[in-house]
C-alpha cells in the first residue's frame, strides 16, 4: 500500500469528489461511494494492497 | 440455488397430489427382510453404512465394486426423505464421473437435463451469464458440467445398481438406536419391525444426514451457524417450456424484489425457488393459491401448469469438529451442512464417499495401514469448511443484512449492467467444483491433490474409453501413468511394485509408435497429459478417486516405490 503522495493535484481530486456528491441525499451518496470503491478496487487490481487498504481504513473502528 | 436444498423444512412438507392430477411422484417401496442377526447368526461385518441417502448409497455401491462386503441400514423403506420427494437437483461433473464408475451415469443422463448456461437477472435485465462448457476446468471431461435431476432418482438408480451387484446387504426399516466403540469393532444397536438386534462391524460410515443419531450418541462436537434467509420451493410442470438454462433473479419483480431460481429437472418438472421476506409466514407462502398467484406474475396470466411439490425451508452452516471418531466415519450431511447455493451439499457428500471408500478397501485388503484412514478427515474436513465458506459468501450477497451490505450489493448490480469487471462480484452461487486436497499428507509431488477430469483415451485393449474405464480395467487400483520409455528391466521393476502395492502401471503415449513392455494407453490429442500437467519423462500417480497424488520427473522404481508408500500412508 502506498502511503506517500501519488496524486499530482490532490485538490483537483477532492473537488471532483465533492462535486460528484453535490445535491445527493445520504442514500445516493452512499451509493456513489460504493460504486466508486468497486471501480477503484478494480483499478488497483492487487488483492494484497486492497487488503492493506481495508485494514487501514477500518483502523479507527477496530474494537 | 436452491440447487441443493437439504435442510430444515419450515413446515410439514406438502405433497400436493390431491391438488393437481399426476403431479406427485410415485416412489418405490422396498421390503423389510428380517436380518440374520435376529435369527441368532452373529458375525463381524467389514463395513456398515448408516443411511441410504446420496452419500451412503454411493459409499455402499463403491465398496461393492471394490469387493468389500457391506451392510446398509436405513430407517425408511423408500428413496427420498421422509415423503419429501424433492431435494437436491444439480449433480456436478465430479459426481457424474463417480456415477459413471458406479455404473449409473447412463441412467442419469437419460433421465436428467444437462445444462451449462446460467443467466443472472436483476429486475428484467440480464446482468451476467456464463457457459461452463467453455471453461477448461469443466470442458475436458466426458461428463457434462451439470445434470439436473431430482435427488430421489439418483438414489433410486443407486439402489437398483446395488441390487444388480448383489453383494450389498441393504436393510430397510432398520433404525440405529445405539452404538458402542470397542478397540477392534463397533457394536450397533438396531431397531426393526421384527425386533431389536446388535451387529458388529470393523468400520462404520455414518451417512444418516443432518439429524444423525450416531453423532449425538458419540457426542461429536458440532459448530453451527444459523442463517435468517428462508426460501420456498415450488416444483412445477408446464405445458409451454421455459428454456433449459439456470436462471437466477437477484431481485425478481414477480417476487417483491427478492431472489428467485428457475431450473429444469427430470420429467419436465421445473424447480422454482423463491426467497421469502424475513417476516413471511412459510405456511401461507406455500398455499397453492399463493403459489398460483406467484406463477401468474412470473409467467403471465394464462400460465398452464401442474404443481408437483411445494415446501418452504431454511438452511444453516454446520461442520463436525472431526470426521472420524475411532472406527466411525462421518460423511455427507452427517458431517457438514451448508446453504444450498452452488449445489455443494449433495455433491460434497458424494465426494466424501468417493474419498473414503478406496482407502477403506485398501486397509481391509491389508494393502495399507489403518493410518491411511486418517487422511479422510485431513482431506474432507478442509473441503467441507471451504464449501461452507464459499456458500456463506453467496448467502451474504443474496441476503444482505446490514444497510451497507445492501448499498454495496446495489452498487455491484448497477455496475454489472455496464462493466464486465463488476460481474465478478455478482454471487448467485459458485457452482460445485471438485475439492483440491492441496495440503493432503498423501501428496507425493507437483499437482498433488488436484482432481483430474474424466478424459477420453484409448485403453490397453485398443478400445476407446476414458479414465474411469481405465480405472475399471485396473480393478480400482492406483493408476501409475508413465510417459518415459520403459525397457524390459524397468517394466520388471514396476511389475514387482504391482505385486507389493495396489497399483497398476501403464505407458502413456500420444500414438502407438513405440512397442512397450507395459500396457499402453493412447492419449492422441494430449488432453490427458495437459490435464495431468505432466512432462515427457515422468511417472504420475493417480488415486482411485481420480485425484492426482503427484507426478515424479525422471523417476526410477525406487522413487516410485517411495511415493507409493507415502500415498498409502506406509511411510
Amino acid at each position: 500500500m502506498k502511503t506517500e503522495p501519488t496524486l499530482k493535484s490532490p485538490d483537483d481530486f477532492y473537488e471532483r469528489l465533492l462535486d460528484a456528491h453535490r445535491g445527493l441525499n445520504a442514500d445516493e451518496s452512499a451509493q456513489l461511494n460504493a460504486r466508486l470503491i468497486l471501480l477503484l478496487a478494480n483499478q488497483v487490481g492487487d488483492d494484497e494492497v486492497l487488503a492493506e487498504c481495508i485494514t487501514a481504513a477500518a483502523k479507527p473502528f477496530v474494537r | 440455488m436452491p440447487e441443493d436444498p437439504v435442510v430444515l423444512p419450515l413446515a410439514p412438507i406438502t405433497k400436493v397430489a390431491g391438488v393437481t392430477t399426476g403431479g406427485a411422484y410415485e416412489l418405490p417401496v422396498y421390503p423389510f427382510v428380517e436380518p440374520a442377526e435376529l435369527r441368532g447368526k452373529i458375525g463381524r461385518h467389514a463395513v456398515v453404512v448408516v443411511g441410504a441417502g446420496l452419500a451412503g448409497l454411493t459409499a455402499a455401491c463403491d465398496l461393492a465394486l471394490h469387493g468389500v462386503p457391506v451392510v446398509v441400514l436405513d430407517e425408511d423403506d423408500t428413496v427420498g426423505v421422509r415423503g419429501a420427494s424433492s431435494r437436491g437437483i444439480c449433480y456436478a461433473q465430479k459426481s457424474l464421473e463417480i456415477f459413471k464408475r458406479l455404473g449409473i451415469y447412463e441412467r442419469i443422463a437419460a433421465r436428467g437435463v444437462s445444462w451449462s448456461v446460467g443467466r443472472t437477472l436483476a429486475g428484467s435485465d440480464e446482468i451476467f451469464s456464463f457457459d461452463l462448457k467453455s471453461l477448461p476446468t469443466f470442458g475436458a471431461s466426458e461428463q457434462p458440467p451439470f445434470i439436473n435431476l431430482q435427488q430421489f432418482y439418483i438414489e433410486w438408480f443407486l439402489v437398483d445398481r446395488i441390487y444388480e451387484l448383489g453383494t450389498v446387504d441393504l436393510r430397510w426399516k432398520n433404525r440405529l438406536i445405539g452404538c458402542e466403540q470397542r478397540r477392534d469393532a463397533v457394536v450397533l444397536h438396531v431397531e426393526t419391525p421384527a425386533g431389536h438386534y446388535e451387529l458388529e462391524s470393523q468400520w462404520v460410515i455414518d451417512c444418516s444426514g443432518s439429524h444423525s443419531a450416531l453423532r449425538s450418541i458419540l457426542d461429536v462436537p458440532v459448530q453451527t451457524e444459523h442463517a435468517v434467509d428462508r426460501w420456498c420451493i415450488s416444483d412445477v410442470r408446464f405445458r409451454a417450456r421455459p428454456p433449459a438454462e439456470r436462471w437466477t433473479w437477484i431481485r425478481a419483480p414477480f417476487n417483491d424484489g427478492r431472489a428467485v431460481w428457475q431450473h429444469l429437472m427430470g420429467d419436465d418438472v421445473w424447480r422454482l425457488d423463491y426467497q421469502m421476506a424475513p417476516d413471511a409466514d412459510p405456511e401461507q407462502f406455500s398455499q397453492p393459491a399463493v403459489v398460483a398467484d406467484r406463477l401468474q406474475r412470473q409467467f403471465g396470466a394464462g400460465v398452464d401448469y401442474e404443481l408437483v411439490w411445494v415446501g418452504p425451508y431454511s438452511y444453516r452452516g454446520q461442520c463436525l469438529e472431526t470426521f472420524r471418531v475411532g472406527r466411525v466415519f462421518f460423511a455427507g450431511d452427517a458431517a457438514h451442512v451448508m446453504s444450498p447455493f452452488g449445489a455443494r451439499g449433495g455433491n460434497s457428500g458424494i465426494q466424501d464417499a468417493d474419498n473414503l471408500v478406496w482407502k477403506l478397501a485398501f486397509v481391509l485388503e491389508g494393502k495399507a495401514p489403518e493410518r491411511l484412514l486418517d487422511s479422510y478427515d485431513a482431506e474432507r474436513r478442509p473441503a467441507a469448511l471451504q464449501n461452507i465458506r464459499i456458500t456463506t459468501r453467496t448467502t451474504r450477497f443474496l441476503s444482505p443484512q446490514a444497510q451497507m451490505e445492501r448499498i454495496l450489493r446495489e452498487a455491484v448490480i448497477s455496475l454489472a449492467r455496464e462493466y464486465a469487471f463488476a460481474r465478478g462480484f455478482v454471487n448467485t452461487g459458485r457452482l460445485s467444483s471438485p475439492s483440491h486436497y492441496a495440503e493432503s499428507p498423501l501428496n507425493v509431488g507437483p499437482g498433488g491433490g488436484r482432481s483430474v477430469q474424466n478424459i477420453a483415451l484409448t485403453l490397453p485393449d485398443g478400445k476407446r474409453g476414458d479414465l474411469v474405464d481405465l480405472l475399471e480395467y485396473a480393478a480400482y487400483r492406483v493408476l501409475g501413468l508413465v510417459t518415459q520409455p520403459v525397457d524390459r528391466y524397468f517394466a520388471q521393476e514396476l511389475e514387482l511394485l504391482e505385486q507389493r502395492y495396489p497399483v497398476r502401471f501403464f505407458r502413456l503415449q500420444t500414438a502407438a509408435v513405440e512397442t512397450s513392455a507395459l500396457p499402453t494407453v493412447i492419449d492422441a490429442d494430449e488432453q490427458l497429459s495437459a490435464e495431468l500437467g505432466i512432462a515427457a519423462s515422468c511417472a504420475c500417480l493417480l488415486r482411485p478417486d481420480l485425484h492426482l497424488a503427484g507426478s515424479l520427473d525422471e523417476a526410477g522404481a525406487p522413487d516410485i516405490e517411495q511415493a507409493l508408500r507415502k500415498l498409502l500412508a506406509q511411510a
